[in-house]
């Protein structure tokens, strides 16, 4: 047992804080970045984690844009691609060269529990694709997106180049919160590819790559959290009323001392849950879905709880917490959905999980 | 970082299931239902090696780390004994045999600790007053030197294991003059002239621990009864914290653990509109909730213990993290189990119902909610 992060984690914390300073868009992000060593498709467990929250609180959006691109989309390719396909895509992804997207979710439905509706055939040396995609993060701005379907009757990720005739990127989607992510759906008309495009997957690739898409969340949750009770703090201390520093009233100490407590909380599971995966992806996939549930819930009420600590200077655009709060619904649809996730935890504590 | 227990923690946690869901789980209702302290599982407890674990062997402990001993504690609730007995062995093990093995003498050790580690004597510990709960430094107890004695007078209230104690850490103050440096912790055998326990008190939940008042009327003791040195009595009753935040906690993990396989079996078999109330989304979620605090507790908890295991001196905000947590949410997850079975859950018949009411001390007992929530706003 060991609650420790090591000298070199903390060291990495700090080099992407200082990597991301400053920097608002991708292009410009994502090598900085990959200089840290942040992008690095190996780099797993709770140093994972504990990087990500570093990043995360800093801008939540940014980072679901980093995570969709280099850590989904870059890790699948490096852990299940081909040596050519690895040095094709994964490479320049983990160098932040390009842009990529993960393309899972399926319109009309939910991929936890349905068959990807998304289907290839064979055509030729090639296969044929069609699908419909939806809320696919970066997918306006992608150099290539990652569409996961089904070829014949086997799950597989089929790299699509912005440009291929017969993909159409849908308008970006407006959204209540994450400013400035791109989310688009997107439709795949008899896309021909190439075989050297496929990777073929397995169903037990597509459970790690839900668990990684949850992990991302978690991250972006804890980042949520982090900076709203930062920003709330930080005023309950300057801002004074009846003589004394607000958080002096116990109103707002207890009110921050309940938020505290859950961004605790919810780092101590996000770390455990990050730490089980490494060893047992599939073993953590339940505690994993506890920890999405408890830590996106919480970034929410840690959002709300700040707003109310900040009284007008938090409703006002623009504010950690007001951004927070309008972005934490995003943790807790996305992935394995809060509803979804609870059903499931239910399933295995009932054995009825599959 | 590493969350994961050594295989011999593991296999010695599964001991400590197997034998309490033999020994002791059986008798648990029958116990609550009297409000009877069962004495013969508490002897068991020390048998097994359970009240002493964390003391050296040479004074009959187990020389187990703190890890080993907070999971020993999560064993118990897993395998659903009573938060009474539960209680009564925090109080006993880490607020009085720990403290006189922390701060006593070599010779105060060999007399108390091999007897408190076998269970063949039962302690407790005196802070808490009438009018001093979380306000430890407004305590009146008084411990006046008189030559070779101190003469001990005041009243001392809500003491798990007060009716029953054969021996007692005591505090009181020195100096009345002082707060908190003028307090002074104190070893009082049962029967010390001067010295008497209240009737039991009728409690809701954890009714088969005894709790009562500890009555001091010019209770003379010798002066080798002083427990370290005249002063640091509050520092003394600070540290068992470490204890009262993950040892005392452990068995809150535990139960978790407990009512989600008692209310998964429960889900399944109980049948309504022709199929088991466990394929209902609405009984799945509540399920999750369980599962969902447990782990959270979990590493809470853990933390505390893991630090302590290092040597660090205690961390009071994730030490109020943690009593916040468990207290404030255990809650919920008891009333999820008590609603999950229905008309059952409400009698006696199933264990949720003393569970229930067990788990409402969690934001109680050793430091409320609110006093968690002042300790770390002033921290943060």
């Amino acid at each position: 047992m060991n609650f420790d992060f090591t000298t070199e984690d903390r060291a990495l914390f700090e080099a992407v804080r200082q990597a991301a300073a400053g920097r608002e868009g991708l292009p410009e992000l994502l090598p900085a970045l990959a200089y840290t060593g942040y992008l690095n498709p190996e780099l797993s467990g709770t140093t994972l984690m504990g990087a990500m929250e570093a990043l995360a609180s800093l801008d939540p959006a940014l980072f679901l844009g980093v995570e969709m691109s280099a850590r989904l989309l870059g890790r699948a390719l490096a852990r299940w691609g081909s040596p050519a396909q690895r040095a094709r895509w994964g490479a320049p992804l983990a160098q932040g060269t390009w842009i990529g997207a993960l393309a899972l979710s399926e319109q009309g439905m939910n991929v936890d529990n349905e068959p990807l509706a998304t289907q290839a055939r064979r055509e030729g040396d090639g296969v044929r694709l069609e699908g419909a995609k939806s809320y696919v993060v970066n997918a306006p701005v992608a150099d290539w997106i990652g569409v996961v379907g089904r070829l014949e009757d086997r799950p597989a990720l089929f790299m699509v180049a912005r440009d291929a005739p017969g993909l159409t990127v849908e308008a970006a989607l407006r959204t209540l919160g994450t400013d400035g992510l791109p989310i688009a759906g997107l439709t795949l008309a008899a896309v021909r590819l190439p075989a050297a495009q496929v990777v073929l997957l397995t169903d037990d690739h597509l459970e790690v790559l839900r668990l990684w898409e949850n992990q991302v969340l978690i991250a972006a949750a804890l980042g949520m959290q982090a900076a709203a009770l930062a920003q709330a703090r930080d005023y309950a201390k300057a801002h004074r009323t009846g003589g004394r520093p607000i958080i002096a009233y116990q109103e707002v100490g207890f009110k921050l001392a309940e938020m505290l407590t859950l961004h605790q909380t919810s780092q101590l599971y996000a770390y455990r849950a990050a730490w089980a995966a490494d060893r047992n992806a599939k073993e953590a996939q339940g505690l994993t879905w506890c920890a999405k549930v408890f830590c996106t819930e919480a970034a929410e009420r840690v959002a709300g709880e700040a707003l109310r600590i900040l009284g007008g200077a938090g409703y006002q655009s623009g504010g950690a917490a007001e951004q927070a709060y309008r972005s934490a619904k995003y943790p807790q649809i996305a992935g394995t959905s809060t509803e979804i996730a609870r059903v499931k935890i239910g399933d295995e504590a009932l054995g009825y999980l599959n | 970082m590493d969350f994961g227990f050594t295989r011999e923690q593991l296999m010695f946690k599964k001991e400590v299931i197997r034998f309490a869901r033999k020994e002791i789980v059986p008798r648990v209702q029958e116990h609550d239902l009297r409000g009877e302290f069962d004495v013969a599982s508490f002897r068991k407890l020390g048998e097994f090696g359970i009240l002493g674990l964390h003391f050296p062997e040479s004074l009959g402990g187990g020389g187990a780390d703190v890890v080993t001993t907070v999971l020993a504690g999560e064993a118990l609730g897993e395998a659903g004994v009573d938060g009474g007995l539960t209680l009564a062995y925090g109080a006993h093990s880490f607020l009085c045999a720990d403290t006189i093995f922390r701060h006593g003498t070599e010779d105060q050790r060999r007399c108390y600790i091999p007897k408190l580690a076998s269970g063949e004597w039962i302690g407790c510990m005196g802070l808490s007053e009438p009018d001093a709960g979380s306000d430890v430094a407004s305590m009146r107890t008084t411990a006046e030197r008189r030559g070779d004695t101190y003469v001990l007078n005041g009243t001392k209230m809500w003491i798990t294991n007060g009716p029953i104690a054969d021996v007692a850490v005591v505090y009181a103050k020195t100096d009345p003059a002082q707060q908190h440096a003028g307090i002074s912790a104190f070893i009082v055998e049962k029967g010390t002239p001067g010295f008497s326990a209240g009737p039991p008190l009728l409690k809701m939940g954890v009714r088969t621990s005894k709790t009562s008042e500890l009555i001091f009327r010019d209770c003379v003791l010798p002066a080798a009864n002083l427990l370290g040195k005249e002063g640091e009595g509050f520092l003394y009753a600070m540290q068992t914290v470490e204890w009262d935040r993950s040892a005392l906690l452990a068995p809150f993990v535990g139960v978790t653990t407990y009512l989600l396989k008692k209310c998964s079996d429960y889900a399944k078999g109980r049948v309504q509109f022709g199929k088991p109330i466990g394929r209902f989304q609405a009984i799945k979620h509540k399920l999750a909730d369980i599962r969902i605090f447990g782990e959270a507790a979990r590493a809470l908890v853990y933390r505390i213990a893991w630090c302590k295991d290092q040597g660090r001196p205690l961390n009071h905000l994730e030490a109020a993290v943690a009593k916040l947590f468990v207290g404030d949410w255990s809650l919920a997850v008891t009333n999820d189990a008590v609603t999950l079975h229905g008309g059952y859950g409400y009698t006696h018949e199933f264990d949720v119902e003393r569970i229930f009411r067990d788990t409402r001390l969690a934001p109680i007992g050793g430091g409320t909610s609110e006093i968690q929530k002042m300790i770390i706003s002033r921290l943060m």
